[in-house]
């Protein structure tokens, strides 16, 4: 085989693999922590696209001024249902599904009513224009850009995790909520916290990801599938786990989509989970770091 | 040979031994009072005699089947029943509800897709009775109170008709005629039934163990007669403290 | 007789009333318009399908899309053949777009109507028992079942789009025939027509009522509550668990299979996750501890979808997604838990005003209602 082909796939692949990574952390953390599916995460992810159409479309913003836009945006609307829907449903789990799912329904609903379904497409930052070369492999500046940014991210969130007084609070509101509460910690400020930091990262991996993709309201559905299979490959509540397996998931689908077509990728992909699930429910990657 | 054979049993919870090498007998229609200090043990005991948990190593013979590895339901058709710490009966059924659920006899799908539950036979009757809670029948569980709570779990293992009965803390929460009442059903159970309890208060054991053995770090320290036990030096020590 | 068993008879003669007596008289007997009412009732079909597994042993199928999908295939398959006998080799005009030499192997069977309906049943319970088998033998639960169904979902969709040659793809299966059984042909636009739907719902109402009242549906009871309390009392729960999800699945075949008929035509978008989620919320707005409760939260909220959709066009969607958080956070019994918390208000206004309290000193919930109506308490049996 081209050997350049497959280079250039597995590149691919990696670019792949952080955009999920971004998405699938924040998909982990509210898991691992909560205890909550987020069935409209896909749909934080949307939102972080059309807010980044928004910005530069109606107040003339680059994509990079908007990123914090975005980030605190997102971040206040994963505040707003946190506190308005999921905080009240905590020891009913398969009502949580539930109403997330509805929640992402209502804002796929909104988006499109509002703006429109027709696809919308956002200008990259000019600085990341252009290519690198080496030989025949060809990598976008941008994509790189995207990984770095997600990389960053990672790191941010490991010692926001280990190394702040946040983090702390988050791992005792973990492991015995009531106890927290005895010594002062207020766990539902902290669960809001947590949910519209998840949201939030979604929301920059939305914003990212809208120069590559076009941005329609169903985005997020297809996006989400991916990034579930990264958090149950992964193991909930090691964000270790989470990097790996998003590489491994964007490298798998990458290549799978070289060998068969899109369809059957995805396909393989849904077998996948649905073989994880049933065999190694805490993920490939037993807990390493909690959080 | 004895209805109820512990040999070498041990579980790791990695790196703690919760039960290290265990040695128990007990026979048939036996009562067996485990003492001990708070993690001896004791309710893990029940949860390996169970099913609840699998252990790392040894045997348990009942009734001379090996029954070591077996899914908790199938040691449940082998006459193995058990009434947890926290009374766990269906908050969201009736008295009758759970016991009828109880009286597993025939627990296959197919037995009991046609089966449409009537009146209560007399056997269920006699058993609400036992336990006084006939006029409580058509209550849902999670609105009898908690010496209630225990003895509808105490009526479910009657229903359940088992040969062994695993008991943890069954006068928990009672009131001292409750108690009373709870020592009077198991002196009646006595001969008919194996009994294995797990009990903190004294007074209760005092009344209905015939033989005692006390747990202390997941294996046997002592064992004898109710006299035996209060006397021996090692048990003092053990729950004192080094 | 006790007086869950007495509720249930009362309550499903009233059901039959109003579907048999009631909904017909209202349209004046009119075939026509009656067509879209049996649309409903299929719907209520596999609404009462999804409450059997969720309600009653609290098994989540997200997925409840598929086995409604798949006999809705089945009976258009034999529908689309016996339209297309006069076409070269009995081959639907489809499979020759994508140039399909001869009529695939699986196809054959279906020119039988026997065979199509045995299908429309056993098929889907049979794909239901598989995956039923492999996920609650490894004693996957909760919230995970719930994600698989879904997985499993989207990927039956995923290939029925695909393989456009023997699917009809995107567009599904159309140009179909009129049933014919025993030599007569059925209009979908008959009264008779609506009766037989009518009848089947009533058939299944039963049947399944019978199964969560028998024993076996005591055990689902207490599996949704606590499984591994249910084991110990030696019930191989799984067993349950596969049972009902068997079950569950060829109830909801049948009503594919009937859908069918009302609409002329099988899509795939009737194994949509959209789909399936408005399945759930039909469950969840009837209430889905009730079989009938489901099936007339299925009804109600398609008849609104009918008469509001043109005032809202395309806002619908927005305004079922706001009900169903509304009735998740506020109502998660359903308009049954509402009608029946009313009852019991009802109930004991009634025994205070006659001044017999409750005889056993149970201040407010007197025992009989508490027998027939698990309590308000909201855990979906995790």
């Amino acid at each position: 085989m081209d050997s350049a082909i497959f280079f250039n796939q597995l590149f691919a692949g990696l670019s792949t693999a952080s955009i999920l990574l971004m998405i699938a952390a924040g998909l982990a953390i509210i898991y691992g922590s909560m205890g909550v599916i987020n069935l409209a995460h896909g749909e934080f992810v949307m939102l972080g696209a059309y807010a980044t159409w928004a910005l530069q479309t109606f107040f003339g913003l680059g994509m990079l001024i908007s990123l914090p836009l975005v980030f605190v945006a997102i971040g206040a609307v994963g505040w707003l249902i946190e506190k308005g829907i999921v905080s009240r449903l905590y020891n009913r789990p398969l009502d949580t599904i539930l109403a997330t799912w509805g929640v992402g329904i209502v804002l796929q609903q909104a988006i499109t009513l509002g703006i429109g379904s027709q696809s919308r497409f956002v200008q990259r930052p000019e600085i990341f224009d252009g290519n690198l070369f080496f030989g025949d492999l060809v990598i976008s500046n941008y994509r790189l850009f995207i990984l770095g940014v997600s990389l960053g991210m990672l790191l941010v969130t490991y010692l926001l995790l280990t190394r702040t007084e946040f983090g702390t609070k988050l791992r005792a509101v973990i492991q015995n909520r009531e106890i927290s509460e005895c010594y002062g910690i207020r766990a539902e400020r902290v669960y809001g916290l947590t949910f519209a930091y998840g949201a939030a990262l979604a929301g920059i991996a939305g914003a990212l990801v809208t120069p590559l993709i076009s941005t329609t309201p169903t985005m997020g559905t297809t996006l989400v599938v991916d990034a579930f299979l990264v958090v149950i490959v992964g193991g909930v509540g090691s964000l270790v786990g989470t990097a790996l397996a998003s590489g491994l998931i964007g490298e798998a689908s990458a290549m799978l989509s070289m060998i068969f077509n899109d369809t059957t990728g995805r396909i393989l992909l849904l077998v996948a989970i649905i073989l994880l699930i049933r065999f190694r429910p805490t993920g490939l990657i037993p807990q390493t770091v909690r959080g | 040979m004895a209805q109820l054979e512990i040999r070498d049993l041990t579980v790791d919870f990695g790196g703690f031994r919760a039960v290290d090498g265990l040695n128990l007998n007990v026979e048939k229609g036996e009562l067996l009072c485990l003492l001990g200090p708070n993690g001896a043990g004791k309710s893990t005991t029940l949860d390996l005699i169970c099913g609840k948990t699998q252990p790392t190593s040894g045997k348990v013979v009942f009734d001379g089947a090996t029954i070591t590895n077996l899914p908790e339901f199938k040691r449940a058709r082998h006459g193995v029943g058990r009434k947890f710490q926290i009374p766990s009966v269906f908050k969201r059924l009736t008295v009758r509800e759970n016991l009828e659920l109880a009286r597993s006899q025939r627990p296959g799908v197919w037995a009991n897709i046609t089966r449409i539950l009537a009146k209560p036979s007399e056997a269920l009757e006699k058993i609400m009775e036992t336990v006084g809670l006939t006029d409580q029948r058509h209550v849902l569980a999670e609105n009898l109170s908690h010496g209630q709570t225990q003895w509808l779990e105490i009526a479910m293992l009657l229903s359940q008709d088992c040969k062994l009965l695993l008991m943890d803390e069954p006068t928990a929460g009672m009131t001292a005629s409750e108690t009373q009442r709870t020592a009077a059903i198991l002196e009646k159970l006595h001969g008919e039934r194996t009994i294995v309890v797990v009990e903190h208060d004294m007074q209760f054991v005092r009344k209905v163990a015939r033989r005692i053995t006390v747990l202390h770090q997941g294996s046997v320290l002592a064992e004898g007669s109710i006299k035996d036990i209060e006397s021996n030096p090692e048990v003092r020590s053990a729950y004192l403290g080094h | 007789m006790t007086s869950t068993l007495r509720n249930d008879f009362l309550s499903i003669a009233a059901f039959a009333a109003l579907i048999v007596l009631a909904v017909p008289l209202f349209f004046g007997f009119d075939g026509y318009e009656l067509n879209t009412f049996a649309r409903y009732l299929c719907l209520g079909m596999v609404a009462m399908a999804l409450a059997l597994s969720w309600g009653t042993a609290g098994i989540l199928n997200l997925g409840q899309a598929a086995p409604f999908g798949l006999g809705a295939y089945i009976m258009a398959m034999h529908l689309k053949l016996m339209n297309s006998t006069s076409m070269p080799g009995g081959m639907p005009d489809f499979m020759g777009w994508m140039n399909i030499e001869t009529l695939p192997w699986f196809w054959q069977p279906f020119h039988s109507l026997g065979f199509t309906l045995l299908a429309g049943l056993l098929f889907p319970a049979a794909m239901a028992f598989a995956i039923g088998a492999f996920i609650f033998k490894g004693r996957v639960s909760g919230v995970f079942v719930a994600i698989i169904t879904l997985a499993v979902l989207v990927a039956i969709q995923l290939l029925f789009v695909e393989e456009q040659g023997y699917t009809g793809g995107q567009n599904g299966l159309t140009g179909l025939a009129l049933l014919t059984i025993f030599g007569v042909t059925i209009d979908n636009y008959s009264l008779n027509f609506y009766y037989l739907v009518a009848a089947s719902l009533l058939i299944v109402t039963v049947l399944a009522t019978m199964l969560s009242r028998s024993k076996a549906g005591l055990v689902l009871r207490a599996v949704r509550e606590d499984p591994n309390r249910a084991r110990f009392l030696g019930y191989d729960v799984s067993n349950y668990e596969i049972l009902v999800f068997s079950v569950s699945a060829a109830i909801a075949g049948f009503a594919g299979m009937l859908y069918t008929l009302v609409l002329q035509f099988a899509s795939p978008t009737y194994m949509s996750v959209s789909f399936s989620l408005s399945i759930v919320i039909w469950c969840a707005v009837g209430g889905r501890e009730s079989l009938i409760g489901a099936a007339i939260g299925a009804i109600v909220v398609n008849m609104l979808e009918g008469r509001l959709s043109d005032v809202f066009v395309e806002a619908w969607l927005m305004v079922l997604g706001v009900l169903f958080i509304a009735i998740v956070l506020f109502l998660p019994r359903g308009l049954y838990g509402l009608a029946v918390s009313v009852l019991d208000a009802m109930r004991s206004q009634d025994k205070a005003r006659h001044g017999t309290t409750a005889k056993t000193g149970e201040p407010t919930r007197p025992g009989e209602s508490a027998s027939t109506s698990p309590t308000a308490s909201l855990s979906a049996g995790e």
